[in-house]
């Protein structure tokens, strides 16, 4: 077994009162996660693999880099971005909009710390995911991402995540919108070892009455092992607008878990993954509708190539007090060759009577009537299958409000598409 | 232009063309008629390359290619077009997406510099008027929600857009109205000239009112068992191809 924490060594390091109590809590929390592991992680060996190439969850400390050296991958076409490096935010290489407060935990003011210590932790997954906790113990200083009430950003912010440390690397997150505002962030992740790597990664997104959010992310992990927390808590009249996007990666996880805690809640999760070169791409979402009228829509797509595997799991929650519940789900996945293989599991619980609820998987291969009509005028088949699978893809990037980021994605696409072998 | 000779094809194991020959030169019109089942269908998917079928004897010579090593694609790009007896939806490609990359793609094979949205959209304009079809229905996707006739019209503006040598009319009048069937007809006869040839596939004598073939072949259980002009096709929408069965 790996040696999964270091705990004593964390804990004696670790100043702040508060967050040695929720680190050891996690460790508590750690061995019931691990009873659970075997049937969440049931189709992604990403425990094994982990163990197999790392001798310690723990993170490389002081990692000594020159700020100067990553000024060439900051957007130039972005206005705000935020740069995060191996899990640290770079200041200095970050321009955040003036309306909102962006600051690491320990840089706080102490009413700042108790204000925040409220939500901290509290909707992380730890006691259910074991790499979950695993952040929770081995990450250093959260990011804090603060909208206060009222207020309206138009313009997106860009969250840049950079992996490149042959060590395990934490990622953690804090969002708070505060009531009636509303805020869209795109978050990349990148990893630029040429390495094996683990980058491990938990948010927090709390959203308060009648706040909005839209979340876009993309994954572009190369040979790393990544895994992605994100928990949501939802109140009263919020939307919140998530779209995930997986291209590489060794062995990609995704928890996306949205809690509608009041009325009149909203959610979409759309998702769409293509996966090659023997990758593996896991979406494990979860939405809980815990009280009346509120609506959750999700779709994820995804395309497989040979010898790579796809994973989608998605758990619908209704309680008994949720009544009028709208929640609706579906996953289409094509296999591009008899090599690909897809684990698809819609997962619903109902306790309400009065709701609508749908879901749906699909698994199936290119067109071929189509792919001939396409070919019968002219096109390559390259070209054929390639117009045929950015269709396929069309159904979910037009979910994408913002042009600029629809636009990019969609190029970033047909770019992970032409990389496919088609089997 | 195309020569076949002696072509035989089959689907599963199952023979559906069974020594099937046709003679196209340049500025002619063939009608191939033939009860359901006769091997019309297959006739027209062959010669656009279909894969679906074994070619196990026999030849299509197009252009002094003979084609067996061909692609749809390849085929397209010499040019042959096959109006599909049931146009493809297809969600999420739009018509004038896909023509653009049609058209660009035969331009490149042939060492011509692709189109630029302007010339593009200037050519598309011009053909659209042939078929009477509106730029709306082309920015959506393709033949998606659209009704019989507009699919077929559809496919009538792809074949003028690809300015074809060769075109399969696969049952193009099926499911469509007479008027309809007027507009698909005007334009593929306005298409017609000395250096292009077209073959009509057909049940009926109906199409041939209006796309008049210089030839008409029938064809019955794999075979052309009878060849004419178009006075053949009158003939045998009055007495029926037992007719000609009986005959034989």
């Amino acid at each position: 077994m790996i040696d999964t924490i270091n705990l004593k060594k964390i804990l004696s390091e670790e100043k702040d009162s508060k967050v040695r109590e929720m680190k050891s809590s996690a460790y508590e929390g750690m061995a019931a996660s691990l009873l659970r592991y075997k049937e969440e992680y049931k189709y992604t060996p990403l425990l094994r693999k982990i163990e197999k190439n790392f001798k310690s969850l723990t993170p490389e400390k002081s990692l000594n880099k020159n700020i100067e050296d990553y000024k060439g991958l900051i957007p130039k076409s972005e206005k705000f971005y935020l740069f995060i490096l191996n899990g640290n935010y770079e200041e200095n290489l970050s321009n955040k909009p003036n309306e909102i407060l962006v600051s690491k935990y320990s840089n706080l003011s102490t009413k700042q710390k108790e204000e925040f210590s409220k939500s901290y932790s509290k909707y992380d997954d730890s006691k259910n995911d074991f790499f979950s906790s695993a952040n929770t113990i081995n990450h250093d200083d959260c990011l804090v991402i603060h909208v206060e009430k009222n207020k309206t950003l138009k313009e997106n912010i860009t969250i840049i995540n950079l992996i490149d440390s042959p060590k395990p690397t934490y990622f953690r997150k804090c969002f708070i919108v505060e009531k009636n505002s509303e805020i869209s962030f795109s978050e990349e992740f990148i990893n630029s070892t040429n390495n094996i790597s683990f980058s491990n990664t938990v948010s927090e997104i709390f959203l308060n009455e009648n706040s909005k959010l839209n979340y876009y992310s993309v994954q572009n992990m190369n040979k790393n092992y990544h895994f992605n927390s994100i928990n949501v808590l939802q109140k009263h009249n919020s939307t919140s607008n998530f779209h995930t996007y997986s291209f590489t990666g060794e062995i990609i996880r995704n928890n996306l878990n949205i809690k509608l805690e009041d009325k009149n809640c909203y959610a979409n999760m759309y998702g769409f993954y293509a996966v090659k070169k023997n990758s593996l791409i896991d979406n494990h979402t979860s939405v809980d509708h815990m009280d009346e009228n509120s609506i959750s829509n999700e779709h994820y797509k995804g395309i497989i190539d040979e010898g790579s595997n796809g994973v989608f799991n998605g758990k619908i929650f209704v309680r008994q007090k949720a009544q009028k519940t709208n929640a609706f789900q579906s996953n289409n996945n094509i296999l591009l060759s008899d090599n690909a293989k897809v684990n698809t599991k819609p997962q619903l619980e109902i306790w309400a009577d009065d709701v609508k609820c749908s879901h749906g998987c699909t698994v199936g291969q290119l067109d071929e009537e189509a792919l001939f009509y396409l070919m019968s005028r002219g096109i390559s088949k390259k070209d054929s299958i390639s117009l045929l699978l950015s269709a396929f893809s069309s159904e979910i990037t037009e979910k994408i409000e913002d042009e600029k980021i629809k636009e990019k994605y969609e190029t970033m696409i047909l770019t992970e598409l032409e990389g496919l072998n088609h089997g | 232009m195309l020569e076949i000779k002696n072509l035989h094809v089959s689907i599963d194991d199952t023979k559906i063309l069974k020594g099937l020959s046709l003679k196209v030169n340049a500025g002619e019109v063939h009608a191939i008629m033939g009860p359901n089942g006769s091997g019309k269908s297959t006739l027209a998917s062959v010669i656009a390359g279909r894969e679906d079928y074994d070619v196990t004897d026999g030849e299509i010579n197009f252009l002094g290619n003979e084609l067996s090593e061909f692609g749809p694609d390849e085929r397209a790009r010499e040019g042959i077009f096959l109006a599909f007896q049931y146009p493809v939806e297809i969600p999420g490609v739009s018509t004038t997406n896909f023509m653009k990359t049609a058209v660009n793609q035969i331009r490149e094979s042939k060492g011509e510099k692709p189109l630029d949205a302007v010339a593009f959209l200037k050519v598309m304009k011009e053909k659209m008027k042939l078929v009477n079809i509106k730029q709306e229905l082309l920015s959506r996707s393709i033949n998606e929600g659209f009704s019989g006739g507009e699919k077929k019209r559809n496919e009538i503006f792809q074949m003028a857009m690809l300015d074809p040598k060769l075109s399969i009319l696969d049952e193009t009048d099926s499911g469509l109205d007479i008027d309809a069937l007027k507009i698909v007809s005007n334009g593929v006869n306005s298409l017609r000239n000395e250096e292009n040839a077209t073959v009509v596939v057909t049940h009926y004598q109906r199409l041939l009112d209006y796309i008049v073939p210089d030839y008409v072949h029938v064809l019955i259980d794999g075979k052309i068992v009878k060849s004419g002009d178009k006075n053949l096709a009158l003939e045998l929408e009055e007495k029926g191809y037992d007719w000609i069965k009986v005959k034989n």
